[in-house]
């Protein structure tokens, strides 16, 4: 019995294949206006001048917004990621510029019209007088002393800086049997989310009430930052989250449109809608991932790593208000990642460029440290002769010693690295593939398998932090009728947590699934909760319905045993009836406990009971130490989700293409409450991460203009490319939650990065290749089969 | 400019005037109010705007509205009446979890609707071929591919059988 | 989102587009299968103010054999080349190109017409028609001509057409009985545009091989009929001296693409040849 562990299709399908959704585009009020956005040209100008008068006599145009009216009536936007906390520089950032443009798309100038043809003909007649100001464009470029600055004020370009050495690193590096040096680059992506951005807002002067439907993961911080920003009471603002289409992270606030199109609603007095193109998207819409590493990795011949020492520069582009930026953290923070490596030094440098700003992306940095580690553990294994599986069983952090606290001071709370590998290996056929391998040389076809491990740790929570925290609400509901409403702090872009909770409230009350409705996202109904990001919808959200539900459950437990006259302790919920175990005859329905219950309040069933059946709790989850002083460390992730992948491929050596023959993952979420739900999860996690092995990359050029702006550019995989894929769980509970769930929304997305790698690599035994840079293009992989044929780096045309 | 068409959405004629800058998928969401069709990209690449033009599909924030003078267009909202009387496609993809957040999900429906069509024993390489036209970036493809599967052996299952048995 | 005010015209006869065409103040910017010209309008890179859709002329839409050649109406769609019998038998590698165009939806829109005059280095029908030796016909109000399908493309994105032409129809030769012909591509995704598209033919002592992808318009080689994959990949990599880089590849990759889709391409003309020519 029950329905944890069962996999319920998605509750909200039937709406959404019926195209009856609705997704923030699909509103439309009496009297609605549009806004188009002036974004500017250039990766670095300053604005000395705007004319809007040409756009202002445009007919059908209501208003022309610039900086001067930004700064004259709205705050700055409350940074998401608390910079002072973490010793990070910070930045001032405004609906709209004020006087500077620091990226291509940063919104500069806004026009709202009577119709969406009219908003973008007048936007096209703005006139704006730009000065060009000298652009930082590369990284590295960026941190010397004669670059141009991103932030005059800064005095440098470098954002955040950690430097750390744990365990005694020199004596490590002196002592080994051998060392390996060599860097590793992850390109700039972006998660293309196929809804994009969009929010709308309408005001009610007389109840002083602004209601705000945004594609957006985080209702209510999203209202504390739009409250902030207009500097009005949080209760003044509704936020609503309708269906979204997509947000993997890219949806959190708060973006410069948001506080811009409920400032130009409050002030105008008819609702207003802006929705993105996707060119928008790709300028201004969150970039992730643009890290470049260095290591230098001390080993034993037996393949132990005893030390390592990395640098890690990460080019997060404008700063901004945005959370993104954080993801460098998080990469530093995950590092050796599933590995005991007790002496390290991680030099990390967060550097701002003229680029679209990092916003949260699947994998927040955790996809880098495990491709590194990837890496860096291949490395080893070619260095010492050793299979590649070896390497990885003999640094794995054994399964007997979690929680494990890792260098960082993470507290990692489960795991079985090896029985996941192993599992794998297995699935992938890695003993059978020299033989097939082999066979498949004979017939001129190069084939080659890869491992990948992942680290996903979950639940994100950042001391003082408004929108990443370790807890969330949800209250349950059980009407006179029976019927059970669950509203919840935690939102779902379309990931299906809302069924989850359902599964875990109908098991917690002992009634039936189809009872249940969630209703999420929505910051006057739902209880406060942080929203969805970081995995944490079913392990904290999850879990507080768990409680919420259990209290209901307790208390019409009370009920039942009075009306049946039997103790609380003997009675049995099942599909909506209350049994007395043993007796199967003395029975009521759960529908007659919740009618007396409200029908009663004074009556015999209900005496010294508090009527009514609703039940708010909040879970707080554990693992998380914010009191370092007191705690000994500091640990944001509660949880700790990892994976195994093993794959094979195809190469053509002639091109450089690839084709995925095989992709099998073995999972460790703990408990998984859906798991048709969790493999889907996964799919898309996994679709995402060979997306950016293999294709996806944001492109600048040297002036810091986008040379990527549209899908024709920028390839995301279609479902020829993606294989079918092969997955299997490992269910290592988790102490920490009370059905020890770990969290699977990012998971999948990080191992494909150094199993893709590692396979093309194998696809020629004879060849001494190293690709240690995604995205894995044609072009790239066959100049790297190029460079090893001929040893040489830099080659011109080679005859063949 | 404005300019008089007429045309039959999902099997009903109508007569209107519209602005000859509208593409057809703001015609049939913002001028037809039939918000089940929505828009990616509109540059013809992710295919979430995909419609029936006279049974076949197309991408239509790529054509003009004042193109499709005197067509038929049939919209995902074409497909059920109601949650019980879902399109067995639609079935297919709700049972199958052939979907996420859904809003690739129209265009996936459609495009198996014709792809099933042209082909109504699809393999599993003619189907991923079949749906390469949409993008969708929660699934993976794959618990779609199993969709269309299932629709295309529903679909078969009740089609009147060669030998005309009854049932 | 397309802003700038636009008129708009759907002739249902040639003459009528022609004239209206001539008419046209301004110039007005043709419309076909808009799978190209619609996604740079909603991204304002173009701005017609005049449009003049040839969709309603159905007698611009047809495949025809005469004893020699066939004729392909420009507004033929890419949908109703794939498996046409006429084209299958004498000409399968346009039946080719067609089917690999973008994906289902492009197909059952996109025209060989508007394909051929959007003139994309990558389109897929331009190494064909070079390779075949095809002719483009073109009509304007006045008058007709006739262009060498290698004359055509004069640079990216630029064709031969002058002001108040249209392009009516593409005329292939049939391929001879003991003729093969291939069409091979490589592309990122499926449905993106080609890095390199080659096509080849072989006829009597001859090959023929015209590579896209890599410079302006393609390159074309011509090989004695016994030579070998490298000389005939050699004479291409030759051929695409001016070959240009972007997002996808190297100017230097895109050469030797070049060089390997020429051979590839000659190979299977080959044995399409040696199969009694026919579909591949
Ligand atoms: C997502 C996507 C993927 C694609 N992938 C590919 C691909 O892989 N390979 C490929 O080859 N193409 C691809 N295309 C382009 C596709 O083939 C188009 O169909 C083609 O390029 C244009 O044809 P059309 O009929 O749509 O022309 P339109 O877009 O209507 O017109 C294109 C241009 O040609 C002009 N024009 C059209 N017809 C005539 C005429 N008869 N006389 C004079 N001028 C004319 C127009 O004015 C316009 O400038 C893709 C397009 C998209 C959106
Ligand atoms: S919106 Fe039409 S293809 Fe993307
Ligand atoms: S289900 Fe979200 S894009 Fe396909």
């Amino acid at each position: 019995m029950g329905y944890v562990g069962k996999g319920v299709p998605s509750l909200t399908n039937t709406r959404l294949v019926a195209g009856r959704g609705q997704f923030v585009d699909d509103i439309a009020l009496p009297d609605m206006t549009h806004v188009a956005v002036l974004r500017s040209p250039y990766a670095h100008a300053r604005i000395r001048s705007i004319d809007t008068s040409a756009a202002e006599s445009l007919p059908g145009v209501i208003h022309v917004i610039t900086g001067d009216e930004v700064k004259a009536n709205m705050n700055a936007i409350p940074e998401t990621y608390d910079t002072g906390a973490v010793g990070a520089k910070g930045v001032k950032w405004y609906a709209l510029c004020l006087d500077r443009a620091r990226y291509v798309g940063e919104a500069v100038a806004a026009v709202v019209a009577e119709d969406k043809f009219a908003a973008y003909e007048a936007r096209d007649l703005i006139e704006v007088d730009y000065e060009e100001l000298p652009v930082v464009a590369d990284p590295e470029a960026a941190m010397s002393d004669d670059a141009p600055l991103v932030e005059p004020d800064w005095g440098d370009n470098i954002m955040a800086t950690r430097d750390i050495t744990l365990g005694d690193p020199d004596a490590a590096f002196a002592e080994a049997d051998g060392v390996a040096t060599g860097s590793v680059r992850s390109s700039r992506i972006t998660g293309s989310a196929i809804e994009p951005r969009g929010c709308m807002a309408s005001y009610d002067p007389y109840d002083d009430q602004l209601t705000f439907w945004d594609s957006t993961q985080n209702p209510h911080p999203l209202r504390q930052y739009l409250a902030g920003t207009l500097g009005v009471p949080d209760t003044s603002i509704r936020v609503i989250q309708p269906h979204v289409g997509g947000a993997f992270g890219l949806k959190m606030p708060t973006f410069q449109e948001e506080p811009l199109v409920a400032y130009l609603a409050r002030k105008l007095g008819r609702p207003v809608k802006w929705i993105e193109e996707r060119t928008e998207n790709f300028q201004t819409g969150g970039h992730a991932r643009d890290t470049r590493f260095r290591y230098d990795v001390a080993y034993k011949d037996d393949g132990e790593v005893t030390g390592i020492r990395l640098e890690v520069l990460a080019d997060v582009g404008a700063p901004t208000a945005l959370c993104g930026w954080g993801m460098s953290f998080v990469t530093w923070y995950c590092l050796p990642c599933v590995y005991k490596i007790p002496n390290s030094e991680t030099h990390l440098r967060s550097v701002v460029t003229n680029k679209c700003p990092w916003n949260a992306y699947r994998g927040y940095g955790k996809d880098a440290a495990s491709f590194l580690m990837d890496r860096i553990m291949d490395h080893v294994a070619r260095e010492t002769g050793l299979p590649r599986a070896d390497v990885r069983f003999k640094n794995f952090i054994p399964a007997d010693e979690f929680p494990y606290p890792q260098v960082s001071g993470a507290m990692l709370d489960s795991g079985n690295y090896a029985a996941a590998l192993e599992k794998v290996l297995d699935m992938v056929g890695y003993d059978d593939f020299p033989r097939q391998q082999e066979e498949a040389l004979a017939e001129g076809r190069y084939l080659g398998l890869g491992i990948g491990q992942e680290l996903i740790p979950e639940g994100c929570s950042m001391p003082g932090s408004l929108i990443l925290n370790g807890s969330d609400g949800v209250e349950v509901r059980v009407s006179p009728t029976g019927d059970v409403t669950a509203l919840t702090g935690i939102t779902s872009p379309g990931s299906g947590n809302e069924t989850g909770i359902a599964q875990i409230v109908a098991d917690g009350l002992g009634c039936e699934l189809s009872r249940v409705r969630v209703i999420q996202g929505d910051t006057e109904s739902c209880p406060w909760g942080f929203g969805n990001y970081s995995a944490r919808s079913i392990i904290i959200g999850g879990s507080a319905a768990q409680l919420a539900a259990g209290d209901i459950r307790e208390k019409m437990a009370l009920v039942a045993g009075r009306m049946l006259e039997a103790d609380p302790a003997d009675l049995e919920f099942s599909e909506g009836n209350v049994t007395v175990k043993g007796t199967p005859g003395q029975a009521v329905s759960f529908d007659d406990v919740a009618s007396d219950v409200y029908r009663n309040p004074h009556g015999a069933n209900m005496e010294e009971t508090e009527p009514a059946l609703e039940a708010t709790r909040h879970f707080k989850i554990g693992n998380v130490y914010h009191q370092p002083e007191k705690q000994g460390r500091f640990s944001a992730y509660p949880s700790w989700p990892n994976g195994a992948a093993a794959c094979i491929v195809e190469v053509d050596p002639e091109t450089g293409q690839i084709e995925i023959l095989k992709y099998c993952m073995v999972h460790d979420a703990g408990t998984i409450v859906n798991p048709l739900l969790a493999d889907a999860n996964l799919h898309g996690g996994i679709a995402q991460g060979l997306g950016a092995a293999l294709y996806e990359q944001i492109v600048y050029d040297e002036a810091a203009q986008p040379l990527t702006a549209t899908f024709m550019d920028y390839t995301i995989p279609t479902a020829v490319e993606i294989p079918r894929m092969e997955l299997a769980h490992q269910e290592t509970p988790t102490p920490f939650t009370p059905l020890g769930t770990k969290g699977v929304g990012e998971s999948g997305v990080g191992a494909p990065l150094g199993a893709l790698c590692n396979a093309v690599e194998d696809a020629f035994p004879d060849l001494d290749i190293t690709l240690n840079e995604v995205p894995l293009t044609p072009s790239r992989v066959w100049s790297a089969i190029q460079e090893a044929k001929t040893g040489a780096p830099e080659r011109e045309a080679v005859s063949r | 400019m404005k300019l008089p068409i007429s045309i039959a959405i999902n099997g009903q004629t109508r007569s209107l005037e519209i602005d000859t800058r509208l593409t057809l998928v703001a015609l049939v969401r913002e001028e037809l109010g039939l918000t089940g069709t929505h828009v990616g990209c509109t540059t013809g690449n992710c295919g979430a705007c995909t419609v029936l033009l006279d049974g076949d599909t197309v991408k239509s924030c790529c054509v003009l509205a004042a193109d499709v003078d005197g067509q038929e267009i049939t919209t995902i909202e074409a497909f059920s009446t109601g949650a019980s009387t879902l399109h067995p496609i639609q079935q297919a993809f709700a049972d199958n979890q052939g979907l996420q957040c859904g809003f690739c999900t129209p265009g996936m429906v459609l495009s198996t609707h014709y792809l099933l069509g042209q082909n109504p024993s699809p393999t599993e390489a003619d189907i991923r071929h079949g749906i390469s036209g949409n993008l969708c970036r929660c699934t993976g493809y794959q618990m779609i591919v199993d969709s269309v599967l299932d629709a295309a052996q529903r679909a078969r299952e009740s089609a009147p059988s060669a030998s005309g048995a009854a049932e | 989102m397309i802003s700038s005010e636009l008129a708009f015209y759907a002739p249902a006869t040639l003459a009528e587009a022609l004239e209206q065409l001539a008419a046209a103040e301004y110039g007005a910017t043709i419309l076909a299968g808009g799978m190209s010209l619609v996604p740079t309008m909603n991204l304002g890179l173009a701005r017609p103010e005049t449009v003049i859709s040839l969709n309603r002329i159905d007698e611009l839409a047809y495949i025809e054999e005469d004893a020699d050649t066939i004729r392909i109406g420009a507004m033929t769609r890419h949908r109703d080349l794939i498996g046409h019998p006429i084209v299958q038998a004498h000409c399968p590698s346009v039946a080719a190109a067609a089917s690999v165009i973008g994906d289902v939806q492009i197909r059952n829109r996109g025209t060989i017409g508007g394909s051929v005059a959007h003139a994309d280095p990558a389109g897929d029908y331009l190494p064909v028609l070079a390779a075949a030796g095809a002719t483009a016909v073109v009509r304007s109000a006045t008058s007709e001509r006739r262009i060498g399908a290698r004359e055509f493309v004069v640079d990216i994105m630029r064709t031969a057409l002058e002001p108040g032409e249209l392009l009516t129809e593409l005329e292939l030769p049939k391929l001879p009985a003991d003729g093969g012909s291939a069409f091979v591509r490589l592309a990122r995704v499926e449905g993106a545009f080609a890095i390199v598209n080659a096509a080849a033919v072989t006829s009597g002592g001859s090959a023929t091989i015209a590579v896209g992808g890599a410079t302006a318009s393609p390159a074309v080689a011509e090989v004695a009929g016994d030579a070998s994959l490298e000389e005939a990949g050699d004479a291409v990599y030759e051929a695409t001296e001016d070959a240009f880089g972007d997002l996808s590849g190297s100017a230097e990759y895109r050469r030797e693409m070049a060089r390997v889709y020429a051979r590839r391409a000659l190979a299977e003309a080959r044995d399409a040849a040696a199969n009694g020519g026919g579909a591949q």
